[in-house]
């Protein structure tokens, strides 16, 4: 066979790939929106004055305020996905003729993600605390609160986003913006008084940047009092995402029982 | 009164949309179609019965186990599990009910051995902790799995796959079992074995099951009673036998036999009920042998037969009847409907 042949081969598998992507549409959108703010975060990593804010608002060095982000950040990442790691087409209609409720389903396919996860945390904190020299005062029970109050919000999230990718098979626009919302605004890596004012919005209005700021400082030596603005901000927002979660993941779970797609994947 | 149904759908619905593509060239233009994947279904499966559901690919059996087993709700029309409504009384539905779905290794954890796959399956399914253990390892003998339990599920073959799949089925020990093309994909021995094991659990247990196939034999094989189903309707359901006689239109006799001259078989073609009478040619036939293929509007003219060849003084070497298969009335009833 000659090697045009060969190239009328690889356009067809082209071809069989780009007509299959182009189906998903909603995903992407969602690439191209990831690609450009992907981009922009890694921008306000080389500013100066990202040091200087941290001293400011935590009265601690920026390694120790880059640890604890990086740290938590695998346990949002977690919250975030945990959901959708569930829905697996076939595992879930098998759970589904089960005589088990929905919410069972949910907590039970979460927690090992959690437990794995707290102990990424601890190994993170404690190569900082022993190998960087970072300086950790943790409020125990500010922290467990603080923990509980974000992982609920963002299995909340992680509802929803789950929700949606059971009717669009793939690309899950609410996990792909607050993936974006946690690595820009969500106080990871940068503070978001860094940003410009339009931006800056964004992060007070988005769940990671509380949850993040309120981690913080729960692990470099603030009250529960002083964190309590941003704390009540947190669990309003934990009160309304988790019952809308649950209710729009079994909407759309129910939606696609009615089409009979829930095994399309 | 006690409901003598295990399942009963009553106009049972359901109709898909989907989109297709109306243009080969414009990708983007599409129209969407409705496909009536269950329609105005009526089904009584009484309890204790091996029920068989037949239908060639794309007749909604596995639709309609998925309605049944309450993964898809009905457009219209409802059913009743074990008396349990499949819409208002979905987790009475499901103690009820134990369903093996088409593709057996679903739902499988790849890096657990059978063992702590069951194990998780018995707890989802409510088996009371105590008798947890006691009952993977009952249900793993049944299916014969017993020496490969902690066996990785990856190392698996395609039969204990699905064998351990009905292990999972029958793990609550539900009084209504649905098997929906359990041996599709399996090889012969495999595929026997499963359906041994499906009879006898109906004669020893009483349990009912819903047995979906496209292997026609197979469900003559083991089922009391089919039905064949094409685009979402029952176009037929009886007992095998019954579904063979409803395209019987006549009966067909084979005869050989020794030293009949051409005149004989002429007055044989005059006796009340022959319809016709065929010579045969075969190369297991003597010289002095004639194979006959008699055809007679019933069973009953076949003495007259036997009186004539009595008669005549000629021999009959051999005598067979021939039934049309399930698989001519498979054809035949889903051709007519």
């Amino acid at each position: 066979m000659g090697i045009g042949a060969e190239l009328e081969k690889i356009w067809y598998f082209m071809k069989r790939d780009m007509v299959s992507f182009s189906t998903y549409k909603t995903n992407i959108l969602i690439l191209i929106f990831t690609a450009v703010f992907g981009a922009l975060s890694f921008a306000y990593l080389g500013q100066s004055s990202v040091n200087q804010t941290v001293t400011q608002l935590y009265h601690t060095n920026y390694t120790t305020y880059l640890l604890i982000g990086l740290a938590f950040n695998t346990y949002l990442g977690q919250a975030l996905t945990l959901v959708q790691k569930t829905i697996n087409p076939w595992s879930l209609e098998e759970v589904l003729v089960s005589p088990t409720g929905l919410s069972t389903f949910i907590i039970g396919s979460s927690i090992w993600g959690f437990v794995w996860s707290t102990g990424v945390v601890a190994i993170y904190l404690a190569i900082g605390v022993y190998f960087f020299g970072v300086i950790l005062s943790v409020n125990i029970a500010g922290a467990l609160i603080v923990l509980a109050l974000g992982i609920g919000t963002f299995i909340g999230i992680s509802m929803i986003g789950s929700g949606i990718l059971i009717l669009t098979k793939q690309g899950d626009p609410v996990t792909a913006l607050m993936t974006i919302a946690i690595t820009l605004f969500g106080n990871v890596l940068f503070p978001p008084q860094v940003l410009p004012i339009p931006l800056r919005i964004i992060a007070y209005v988005t769940p990671p940047y509380y949850f993040m700021t309120c981690i913080k400082q729960m692990l470099t030596g603030s009250t529960i009092a002083m964190i309590l603005p941003n704390l009540e901000i947190l669990a309003l927002m934990c009160a309304i995402i988790v019952p809308l979660g649950y209710v729009i993941y079994a909407w759309c779970l129910k939606t696609a029982r009615k089409n009979g797609t829930l095994s399309w994947f | 009164m006690q409901n003598e149904n295990a399942i009963q759908t009553i106009n049972l619905t359901k109709t898909f949309k989907s989109k297709i593509q109306t243009s080969e060239t414009k990708f983007f233009r599409r129209k969407t179609v409705s496909v009536n994947a269950i329609d105005n279904l009526n089904l009584e499966i009484k309890k204790g019965e091996l029920f068989g559901l037949l239908g060639p690919n794309g007749a909604g059996k596995t639709t309609l186990v998925k309605m049944l087993c309450t993964l898809l709700p009905p457009d219209s029309g409802t059913a009743l599990i074990n008396g349990y409504d499949i819409v208002k009384e979905q987790m009475k539905v499901k103690r009820s009910l134990g369903t093996l779905f088409s593709v057996g290794e679903r739902g499988f954890f790849w890096r657990l051995n059978g063992y702590r796959n069951l194990e998780f399956y018995a707890s989802i399914y409510n088996v009371p902790r105590r008798k947890r253990h006691e009952r993977i390892l009952e249900v793993l003998k049944l299916v014969g799995l017993e020496n490969n339990y902690f066996q990785l599920y990856q190392k698996y073959s395609g039969g204990m796959k699905r064998k351990l799949a009905l292990a999972r089925t029958l793990l609550p020990d539900p009084p209504i079992i649905m098997l929906d093309e359990p041996t599709t994909g399996l090889d012969a021995i495999s595929s026997r074995n499963i359906r041994d094991f499906v009879k006898s659990t109906v004669q020893e247990t009483g349990k009912t099951v819903l047995y979906t196939t496209h292997y026609i034999e197979e469900a003559a094989q083991i089922c009391s009673k089919i039905a064949i189903l094409k685009q979402g309707q029952i176009v037929a359901c009886d007992t095998p036998n019954a579904l063979r006689d409803k395209i019987k239109k006549s009966e067909l006799i084979d005869l050989i036999v020794e030293e009949v001259s051409p005149a004989q078989i002429e007055n044989m073609r005059s006796i009340q009920g022959v319809i016709d009478i065929t010579e045969k040619n075969g190369e297991d036939l003597m010289p002095n042998q004639k194979g006959l293929s008699v055809e007679l509007q019933s069973v009953d003219q076949l003495p007259s037969i036997f009186d004539f060849l009595f008669e005549q003084k000629i021999r009959l070497v051999n005598f067979k009847r021939n039934e049309p298969s399930l698989e001519d009335a498979f054809i035949e009833l889903t051709k007519r409907a």
